[in-house]
């Protein structure tokens, strides 16, 4: 009886030293990453060793969108990948962050599906929506009411998430959903009639997907990063090379399990952005086409609907410094 | 073989105590196979084949059976070109075949890139977070178990809050446990640990507390005390019954492995779940599902053939 229980508790013990020296001798960059096809695009870097070319030591994560945001708020992560709204709604609740990469932005992916009877944003008045309050859909959704003379109070939101839309939608208890690819889609292909009366491409540029890295890895590692910001472009390059995108996109569908040519139409509603591109959305302004800009619009919005409470100070959020240093 | 089937707790022979086994697993087939296969059953939707001159059908969307008369009588009444479909079942509900492919194709499927895993080994990493959270579980709730049925001390100290955490859910502790333990699966393994850790102190407790009394009046009577008593008389007095409940705490840990594993980075057969639901390719979910099953299954009939070998005097062990 007490061999095999010393033998346990050295095992234990062995265990627990192992952890501890690894942690010690390598820490690399903890990155974590969902499936939106600007993010999944990671996947072509991971799957082709760029990192250990550049000379980064990157672990990449996958969560459920909402998932990596909570392990980014309880410092297990050095980075996230989110949209700009949510970084100041993770920064805002207690994560600070600085957006240092622009992957790209919503160009038609985001949408909002009503069922068949709903055919604009204004019909919505008085309706019940599906919609994950707080984060990114919500989001779209206020400036879409906005735009047609609408507030919150006009609508009722029942709380979803997003994963979960499509089901909802079909059972019937709301009349429309906001989700993102893919859920977006299946709600549009399993309920018959159902429409997408508003997009992202109504609106581009009010969800810019971003890099957001915490303050103090970034100053540790500042040179990691700009290694991890040059394999970015590196995966641009090749899923827009017409010779390479083929393959870009297999990786693709296969980090989330479906068809490469299904695979493609998600990425028709993703406008990823070559270096020139980000840098131009860099630029400080006001307006959608400016992240500075975006993102303040996001924030007032945030404030107005008590998503938080206090304006975040947007400019703090946001460092071109690291794509301009390639 | 004229011996009725239903006597009161009388044994059956053991021809007909296999057929019922058999039975048992044949039943819900047939029902699922006669949902899945006979059209009038249940089949609430029509799977479109030609739209006809309704704008929003397409081929192969799958329409309310309500829906699709609705729109057939509004065309008829029109003399337009009525739309065509044939009965089918929500998506949410796979045919056995489609079921026992996916099943098939799941399993048999390379891995494509380099950091992907084989769905078996995704279910070593979910076994691996099942064993660790009911080990753990087990090496401090067991004995405290025995100790609160032995010692009525040691029972008034932890039952009274043990009973108040076993109503607390489990999953609502994954963002602490993120937050202490990381993302991979040191905060799975804790979900699995909270969920069966309270329950079975409490079963252990109980099931030490029904020892025979005269066994113990026995022993006190032939001199034996404290530790004496409760490695000589109360654990081997218990054991069989122990191992009864720990075959079933085990069940317990294992419906907490998906809320566990959706707690931190993707991981598991979880993992593999969760993606598909997404993408709507519930012939995988259920799959998925089975696969669980099945090994809970093969891990108890296991368990239970040890039962029997390491307690052959308890004939209830056969269950």
């Amino acid at each position: 009886m007490y061999k095999p229980l010393k033998r346990l508790f050295g095992a234990l013990v062995g265990i627990a030293m192992l952890g501890m020296s690894a942690q010690a001798l390598s820490e690399p960059l903890k990155i974590g990453y969902s499936d939106w096809p600007g993010w999944v695009a990671w996947e072509v870097a991971i799957e082709k060793d760029w990192f250990k070319e550049e000379g980064v030591d990157v672990r990449f994560e996958w969560f459920d969108y909402v998932a990596s945001m909570d392990a980014f708020a309880a410092g297990q992560l050095d980075a996230v990948a989110m949209t700009n709204g949510d970084a100041l709604v993770t920064g805002a609740t207690g994560a600070r962050n600085v957006m240092i990469i622009i992957n790209d932005y919503s160009n038609g992916n985001d949408m909002i599906v009503a069922r068949r009877g709903i055919n604009s944003v204004a019909d919505l008045k008085g309706k019940k929506i599906g919609v994950e309050i707080g984060f990114v859909s919500h989001l779209l959704l206020l400036n879409a009411l906005e735009k047609n003379g609408m507030s919150e109070s006009d609508v009722e939101l029942v709380n979803v998430p997003t994963n979960e839309t499509p089901q909802v939608l079909a059972s019937r208890n709301v009349d429309a959903i906001v989700a993102w690819q893919p859920s977006s889609g299946q709600a549009l292909n399993m309920v018959p009639g159902a429409t997408a009366i508003y997009t992202s491409a109504d609106e581009p540029g009010l969800i810019y997907d971003v890099l957001a890295v915490s303050p103090t890895s970034l100053s540790a590692n500042r040179d990691a990063w700009v290694k991890v910001a040059r394999v970015w472009y590196r995966v641009v390059d090749y899923i827009q090379d017409p010779a390479t995108r083929a393959d870009a996109v297999s990786i693709m569908a296969s980090r989330v399990g479906i068809a490469p040519a299904e695979y493609e139409a998600f990425l028709d509603g993703t406008k990823i952005l070559t270096r020139e591109e980000a840098m131009e959305f860099f630029k400080k302004g006001d307006g959608f086409t400016s992240l500075h800009g975006s993102s303040k619009i996001a924030d007032e919005f945030n404030v107005a609907n008590d998503v938080y409470k206090d304006p975040q100070p947007v400019d703090d959020y946001i460092d071109a410094s690291i794509t301009g240093a390639l | 073989m004229n011996k009725p089937w239903f006597a009161v707790r009388k044994e059956l022979s053991p021809r007909r105590r296999s057929f019922l086994a058999v039975m048992s697993f044949v039943l819900p087939l047939l029902v699922w196979s006669l949902v899945s296969y006979v059209p009038f059953i249940w089949h609430p939707q029509v799977e479109i084949i030609e739209a006809g001159e309704v704008d929003y059908f397409r081929t192969g969307m799958l329409v309310d059976r309500s829906v699709f008369e609705q729109e057939r009588e509004t065309l008829r009444a029109e003399g337009r070109e009525l739309p065509t479909g044939t009965r089918t079942n929500p998506v949410y509900l796979p045919a056995p075949h489609e079921v026992a492919t996916a099943l098939y194709t799941a399993f048999s499927t390379e891995p494509q890139r380099r950091n992907e895993k084989w769905l078996h080994e995704s279910l070593a990493d979910s076994i691996q977070v099942i064993f660790w959270g009911f080990f753990l579980s087990s090496l401090i709730g067991v004995p405290l178990g025995i100790l609160a049925g032995t010692y009525v001390a040691v029972s008034r100290l932890t039952e009274p809050f043990v009973e108040f955490f076993r109503y607390l859910p489990a999953p609502a502790f994954g963002a602490l446990a993120v937050a202490i333990l990381g993302i991979h699966d040191a905060p799975k393994i804790a979900i699995i640990f909270i969920g069966t850790f309270f329950q079975q102190v409490l079963v252990v407790a109980n099931t030490t507390r029904k020892l025979d009394p005269a066994l113990l009046e026995a022993a006190l009577t032939l001199g034996a005390r404290n530790a004496g008593l409760l490695f000589k008389v109360v654990i081997p007095g218990v054991a069989s019954d122990l191992y009864r409940d720990m075959r079933i705490l085990l069940g317990w840990a294992w419906t907490y492995l998906i809320v566990a594993e959706m707690i931190g980075a993707s991981s598991g057969i979880t993992w593999f779940i969760t993606q598909q639901a997404r993408y709507k390719n519930f012939d995988n979910v259920f799959a998925a599902i089975l696969i669980i099953g099945i090994i809970g299954l093969t891990t108890d009939l296991i368990l239970a053939w040890l039962g029997r070998r390491l307690f052959p005097w308890q004939r209830t062990a056969r269950a």
